[in-house]
């Protein structure tokens, strides 16, 4: 092909499938479930996110491919492959993934819990008389009377299935009519109700902390109460996840979203694309089902165990077992703002940059509060994601607006998950008198960015804070992200043109500092990176590090295999998932990739560029993903003040220095662990948290009055204002 | 608090402008904030005649979003400039009351030459840059949406400046209407250009050397602004500018508005620009192009600085619109002897009746300006000197004055030699409101008197002096001369009786003749 021979780097097999590469990721995280030096209710934890993770790609990447072989749309992806051939190798990876789910909870997990007093009644046929009494009752007092069982005959049609909702599927026939036909009959396990039921403890395992059982089993146990007429033949619980969601993900290319408006018609709506069953369940029984849901043999997935492992993270909750717990961590105070410091002159000292959680995210809810009440703040603008539910934020951003403050706020609806949530802030905030933008006609907004313009002295003074997460105190205590509060007058500038243009006014003249997706960003990235390429064959020390969550975008990885051929030293540091591949002679020999997966999402995104000696890092909001760099207006900006650059970069050392939390992709694309032998063990999340802790105590430290034992008398004001 | 914060509105041809200024004695002006967004009211003006109420809606709304910013700075205050959309629409006044009801914003239509004073302002306000260029030969290219104006510098300061309609949104419907091929819009544009260069050439600009142009507009300032595409922070060489046009030529919009970094649309409106300048340039032989990325409200925060004293301006404005009203005289064969002459008086009697007229330094300049140009009908008709002076002075482009003003000097002009015609008779005449038509009399009456007194051509009064004696009601003007006024002194009844009549002051000559000189 022409194209080959002019674009040697585009080669598909350079590439890997990014759907199966997202699988891979999920099952690092199914490795950190299975790694016995983690303790055992942190391991719940990651079984459990494997699940949630694996019901999101399946209604959203799954189900998309699936509209593309519905829509006949053939194009092939990074890696050269067609939806359908895509759809066949996910079939069997996440297949071989849910196995292993399963093998994890019921070999390793169950019977350590068991060992450390946690004890699971799997089969509710193996209730003690006790306890049998006691989920008797349970079950008419709270959960019979929010149970509705359906039965299906002739007269009554198959009923909706709910996607996501587990279910119990029986089997039932006429009470004394033998020959009478089997039917088909459901119920829905109650999602109001806690899945997890725990035993009185004088009735539960002897010797054991805790008995659980989960809520299925007890319906089950108590289902002929449901069908008082027939009897039921068998029970088994059910699961199906659908294709519901009316948008198409963003990923896709627009040709695509065109192809499939003209389908729509064709696409059967709310199709069923996954039917997870009990192992073992009635062949009858799964037929029916299977027929109903037009499911073919592929997309079920025989469970041998509970379905549904997210009520793991509920699990991880229950009280008694914190010492199979790491224990919580508080995130630290920020040394260069004393708990009585005024903010807006500390920043006006010296820029700081923030290291979330493992630094507190306080400063910045501090930023816009302080600013809501701040006399000479004359507007505040911020651009929101996701927020926590009950936001510390919104609350001060609405009591700027009553303060006679102006305030512009860009909510971002289409953020996947919470929509309805964002709605009722927004219009809260509405309300209050902010001047609320509900986002941008066919972008997302996923920068993170707020600017405080103040009215000094000296004139107007811009306050900036950008970020690489969202505007979240509850997922800041979780994620890692970098953030930098600045009042650099270019910074500044270029944040009044970002919310001028978010306003829908035209685009400034020049940007000072900033870079800006979808307009700038990726061309500034292909020129950085392809700065490093010159770099290096001019003979000069050519470098990058990067640091993000995903890298999907071929244009990028194109200019990386031509700074790696070029010389370029590329150490990636990708969470999850990577379609480029390393080893590759005279394209990617160059370039390391490693994944940091542990207690903290990793979440932020720094690159950093050798430069010829003087080297650039910046931020940003952005990964290396079509969506962020084409559908998305994202953020990019420079870390310039040297201490912070040190910083920056100290991160990015620790993280490639990580000899316990990385994986490492090899040449044939799967990841492995460091081989720790005669190495240092490292793990950077612990060594952030240290760090802080240290920084923190120190600066505390420096701050006590009684540290010398020596008092030091104030001197007199006048002299002091002499002075 | 010493520092001020000003608003500029720039309601454009193609865009809404408003950008926030601080300004303060120490500091000087800062911008704060640009806020532009695209609106074409020039198609609809150029080719209706009629701005649409679509438009005006959208302008509406702009600008209560507008206000609300000012608010949000809290701007001491502001300016808000209408250019040629507004200023050809036909129902320009009903526009301006809309908006001035829906918005609350005084709006002022500038006259083109306002405007490109302004304009001229904003690059004089980038100080060093200017100043240097200047030095040598230099024309300034101010392309509009409706026209383009072209003022020419020698010597550091302005000789002319004509006005050719050849904007590039009026180019641009000119062009679509022809319905040819893209490729042959450059020719195009080149022959419609050279057309009216050429008149230019021959009729003004002469044989004089032009090194440098000066460039102001909206599209290609901004790329040669740029540094990612031009890295001459602003300057081009003759060559390279050539060598852009080239490059624009025969790519689709696409690909250049991605390569220059602009948007798609206005992709034909800079291919525009650069053809012109690109003629401008060879038509003149010039070497250097600067862009110095200007806009109208660069140069209304500086008029509006300056005028409050804000600031001290380095580059002399006023000796800018004398220079070029001397030039006119000039082109009309005035004798600049005889005109400095009346001048001379004339000023020296504005200054001495401040406490009777109670005008200020700017109808000073109109006076002074009517004083330089007070014969130049002359040209045309040795019988109907002010008709004609007035025709001229109407016809001719006084870089710096507002319509009115220059209206108000034509008056003067022309009222100088004929009866000046009362309010309530036939003051409509003049076109103007009262207050104006008074400071017209009044400056006509001290023009009428100064010419008088200059009679005989022969500069006799060159050293006059003028005391007001309030409580005789006398203005006396001591001459130290030895020759003969008799002439003057018989003739200066009927010309000091309108005088009488303005200030109900009666002017009195006094000789003092002083042998020894002679």
């Amino acid at each position: 092909m022409g194209e080959k021979s002019e674009k040697p780097f585009r080669n598909p097999a350079y590439y890997t499938n990014r759907e199966l590469s997202w699988l891979q990721f999920d099952n690092r995280i199914l490795g950190e479930a299975r790694d016995k030096s983690i303790p055992l209710f942190e391991r719940l934890k990651f079984l459990s996110i494997t699940a949630s993770n694996l019901d999101e790609f399946f209604m959203v990447r799954v189900a998309s491919l699936k509209d593309m072989v519905h829509a006949g749309y053939e194009k092939k992806d990074i890696a050269g492959m067609t939806p359908q051939q895509q759809l066949k190798a996910l079939n069997t990876e996440t297949h071989e993934l849910v196995n292993m789910q399963y093998s994890t909870y019921n070999r390793s997990l169950l019977p350590q819990l068991s060992a450390n007093g946690l004890h699971i009644i799997t089969q509710h046929e193996k209730l003690t008389k006790k306890q049998e009494e006691y989920l008797n009752r349970y079950f008419e007092d709270e959960v019979y009377p929010v149970l509705t069982p359906m039965a299906v005959d002739s007269s009554r049609p198959f009923p909706l299935i709910r996607n996501k909702s587990l279910n119990i599927g029986a089997l039932v026939r006429k009470k004394g009519e033998e020959k009478a036909e089997i039917e088909f009959a459901t119920v829905q396990v109650p999602s109001v109700l806690p899945r997890i039921i725990q035993l009185p403890q004088e009735i539960g395992e002897k010797g054991a902390t805790a008995t659980v059982i989960l809520l299925e089993e007890v319906i089950e146990h108590n289902i002929d109460q449901l069908f008082l007429n027939y009897d039921v033949i068998c029970a088994h619980p059910f699961r199906i996840m659908r294709n519901a969601d009316l948008s198409i993900d963003e990923d896709e290319a627009a040709d695509l979203l065109k192809e499939i408006e003209k389908q729509l018609k064709k696409r059967q709506w709310g199709e069923a694309i996954r039917l997870e069953v009990e192992d073992g369940i009635d062949k009858r029984l799964l037929k029916i089902i299977k027929n109903e849901l037009k499911l073919s043999e592929e997309d079920i997935y025989y469970i041998p165990g509970p379905l549904d492992l997210t009520f793991l993270m509920k699990m991880y909750g229950m009280d008694g077992f914190d010492a199979l717990k790491v224990p919580k961590y508080t995130p630290q105070p920020v040394k260069e703002l004393p708990a009585d410091a005024d903010i807006f002159e500390e920043i006006k000292k010296h820029d700081i940059l923030l290291h979330h959680p493992y630094q507190t995210f306080e400063p910045v809810v501090d930023f816009v509060r302080k600013a809501a009440r701040d006399p000479q703040v004359l507007a505040i603008k911020q651009t929101l994601y996701r927020v926590s539910g009950n936001s510390p934020i919104i609350k001060a951003l609405a009591q700027a607006a009553e303060n006679g403050k102006q305030v512009s706020v860009l909510v971002e609806l289409k953020a996947r998950f919470d929509e309805e949530n964002n709605i009722v802030w927004a219009k809260m905030l509405e309300k209050a008198g902010c001047h609320v933008i509900y986002g941008l006609v066919g972008l997302k907004t996923h920068s993170k960015i707020t600017l405080v313009v103040r009215r000094e002295e000296d004139g107007i003074r811009r306050y900036v804070h950008l970020g690489t997460g969202n505007y979240n105190d509850a997922t800041a205590k979780l994620y890692t992200d970098t953030g930098l509060l600045t009042c650099q007058e270019a910074i500044g500038e270029d944040a009044t043109a970002v919310f001028n243009m978010l306003s829908g006014y035209s685009e400034p003249k020049s940007w000072n500092k900033l870079a800006l997706a979808p307009l700038w960003l990726k061309d500034k990235f292909l020129y950085l990176i392809g700065r490093e390429a010159e770099n290096a064959k001019a003979g000069e020390k050519a470098h990058i590090v990067a640091k993000m969550n995903s890298l999907c975008d071929r244009d990028i990885i194109e200019a990386l295999y031509k700074a790696s051929a070029a010389g370029v030293k590329i150490e990636l540091i990708v969470r999850g998932i990577c379609c480029l591949k390393v080893g590759i002679p005279g394209v990617s020999e160059n370039i390391t990739v490693r994944s940091i997966v542990g207690n903290f999402l990793e979440h932020a995104r720094i690159y950093y560029f050798e430069n010829a000696g003087s080297p650039e890092v910046y931020m940003s909001s952005a990964d290396w993903m079509p969506r962020n760099l084409e559908r998305r207006v994202e953020i990019l900006f420079p870390v310039e003040q040297e201490d912070l650059k040190e910083k920056a970069i100290h991160i990015l050392r620790v993280q490639l220095a990580d000899t316990l939390k990385a994986h490492v992709m090899q040449a044939d694309g799967s990841y492995e662990k460091i081989d720790k032998r005669g190495k240092k063990l490292i793990c950077a999340q612990d060594t952030f948290c240290e760090e802080a802790i240290r920084e923190a105590e120190e600066a505390k430290a420096k701050d006590d009055p009684a540290k010398d034992r020596v008092f030091i008398p104030e001197k007199s004001q006048i002299i002091q204002e002499d002075e | 608090m010493a520092l001020k914060t000003f608003a500029a509105i720039d309601v454009g041809s193609f865009e809404l402008a408003m950008k926030i200024f601080e300004i303060s004695p120490r500091a000087g002006l800062r911008e704060i904030d640009d806020i532009r967004h695209r609106i074409d009211l020039g198609t609809d003006t150029y080719t209706t005649g009629k701005i649409s109420n679509e438009r005006i809606n959208e302008l509406c709304e702009v600008l209560k979003e507008f206000k609300e910013i000012m608010r949000t700075y809290k701007v001491n205050a502001y300016r808000a400039y209408a250019t040629s959309a507004l200023r050809e629409t036909e129902n320009r006044l009903i526009i301006l009351d809309m908006i001035k009801n829906r918005t609350g914003l005084d709006i002022e239509v500038l006259s083109n030459s306002e405007q490109r004073f302004l304009d001229y302002k904003a690059i004089a306000s980038k100080g060093e840059g200017f100043q240097k260029i200047i030095e040598k030969g230099t024309a300034i290219v101010d392309i509009g949406g409706g026209s383009v104006q072209i003022s020419l510098f020698d010597n550091d300061s302005l000789i002319t400046t004509q006005n050719i309609r050849l904007g590039v949104l009026r180019m641009r419907e000119r062009i679509l209407s022809m319905q040819v091929k893209p490729s042959q819009y450059e020719k195009l544009i080149e022959e419609i250009v050279d057309n009216q260069l050429e008149i230019l050439k021959k009729m003004y600009f002469k044989d004089r050397v032009i090194d440098n142009i000066i460039v102001v507009d909206d599209y290609l300032s901004p790329v040669m602004q740029n540094p990612a595409v031009c890295a001459g922070g602003g300057y081009m060489t003759r060559e390279d500018c050539i060598a852009l046009a080239g490059q624009l030529q025969g790519k689709n919009k696409a690909e250049i508005a991605k390569k220059l970094g602009i948007s798609e649309d206005k992709v034909f409106l800079l291919f525009n620009s650069v053809v012109l300048m690109k003629r401008v340039i060879e038509c003149m032989n010039a070497k250097l192009l600067w862009a110095p990325g200007v806009t109208l409200c660069d140069g209304m925060v500086y008029e509006y600085a300056e005028g409050n004293k804000l600031i001290s301006p380095e580059h002399d404005f006023e000796k800018d619109i004398l220079a070029c009203v001397a030039n006119i005289s000039k082109r009309y064969m005035g004798s600049k002897k005889r005109s400095e002459s009346v001048e001379n008086i004339a000023l020296t009697i504005f200054d001495s009746m401040k406490k009777i007229h109670g005008l200020g330094k700017r109808e000073r300049l109109l006076l002074q300006i009517a004083a330089k140009l007070y014969d130049c009908g002359k040209y045309i008709s040795m019988t109907s000197v002010g008709e004609c002076s007035y025709s001229i002075i109407m016809a001719t482009e006084i870089i710096g004055l507002s319509h009115l003003e220059r209206e108000m000097v034509a008056n003067i002009v022309k009222y100088n030699r004929i009866d000046f015609p009362y309010y309530h008779e036939n003051g409509e005449q003049l076109g103007m409101d009262l207050a104006s038509y008074l400071k017209v009399a009044k400056l006509t009456a001290i023009l009428k008197l100064s010419n008088g007194l200059d009679r005989s051509h022969k500069q006799k009064f060159k050293t006059i002096k003028a005391t007001l004696h309030e409580q005789e009601q006398e203005l006396v003007l001591s001459v130290d001369t030895a020759a003969d006024i008799t002439l003057e002194k018989g003739l200066i009844k009927p010309k000091a009786q309108f005088f009488e009549e303005v200030y109900s002051i009666r002017p009195v000559i006094r000789q003092k003749r002083n042998y020894r000189k002679q």
